[in-house]
């Protein structure tokens, strides 16, 4: 999916040099798939692209891997930015800490959007929101 | 000196934001601990903090609810709470059409969601 505006600012530095090692990829535990940490125009991946799952790993910072959970976090909600950018908010099933990620340049479009879509339900026509 | 009516301070606070003094006791007769009008709270649950929470996003539950989340601009802590009838409307409902106003992309490619 092509992305109207590239990810502005800083770029993102991979923080964690043992995610070099061989065998560079984790399984999700959402949905099983096996993702690659690096990919382009992604650092320090911390969720599945697929289904957006992640692991309680970090503590206040991405990437610091402070987090003894282990939990399963799933994809809560959209915030954006005042730069314009979208964070997806995590929720641990587990101790219910939430947590905000930066969108990566290759998660799946679709589910992010049904996300976007949400908060609406049924209430309003999805085709109008679209047409916003 | 300023004698504290502890009826007073015990059911209202006062808005870190816009100064309002709400009610602790939200229409439908849960606590709660945004104000209504701006829905900026305060970082006080477990916490030393104290620190000014301000709106970031809307959250859905599987009944169809909506929860706020809140960040707190001090510590960045977040966190989730449900919002009451007399919130205001305007804010909530710009939050959460805020992300389709602000696509990553182009949204003309799911027309036929
Ligand atoms: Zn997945
Ligand atoms: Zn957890
Ligand atoms: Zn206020
Ligand atoms: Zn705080």
């Amino acid at each position: 999916m092509p992305r109207r505006h590239p990810v502005r600012g800083v770029p993102q530095r991979a923080k964690d040099k043992r995610r070099d090692n061989p065998g560079d990829a984790f399984r999700c535990v959402g949905c099983r798939l096996d993702v690659p940490f690096h990919a382009p125009g992604t650092a320090h991946r911390n969720h599945c692209p697929n289904c957006l799952t992640s692991l309680h790993v970090d503590g206040r910072i991405p990437g610091d891997r402070r987090a003894r959970c282990r939990g399963r976090m799933v994809a809560l909600s959209l915030s954006v930015r005042p730069d314009g950018e979208w964070m997806i908010i995590h929720s641990c099933l587990a101790c219910d800490e939430l947590s905000a990620n930066r969108v990566a340049g290759d998660d799946n479009a679709l589910v992010l959007l049904r996300m976007a879509l949400r908060p609406f339900g049924a209430r309003l026509p999805q085709r109008a929101l679209l047409a916003l | 000196m300023t004698i504290k009516n502890p009826y007073l301070s015990m059911d209202t606070f006062t808005c870190v934001r816009c100064g309002l003094v709400v009610s602790r006791q939200a229409p439908e007769g849960r606590p709660r601990n945004h104000c209504p009008s701006c829905l900026h709270s305060q970082h006080t649950a477990d916490t030393d903090c104290q620190s000014r929470m301000i709106p970031i996003s809307i959250a859905v539950l599987r009944n169809g609810d909506w929860m706020l989340i809140h960040r707190c601009t001090r510590c960045d802590e977040l966190t989730s709470n449900p919002i009451s009838g007399d919130d205001n409307q305007l804010i909530l409902v710009r939050m959460a059409v805020r992300p389709l106003a602000q696509p990553p992309f182009p949204l003309e490619a799911f027309g036929d969601l």
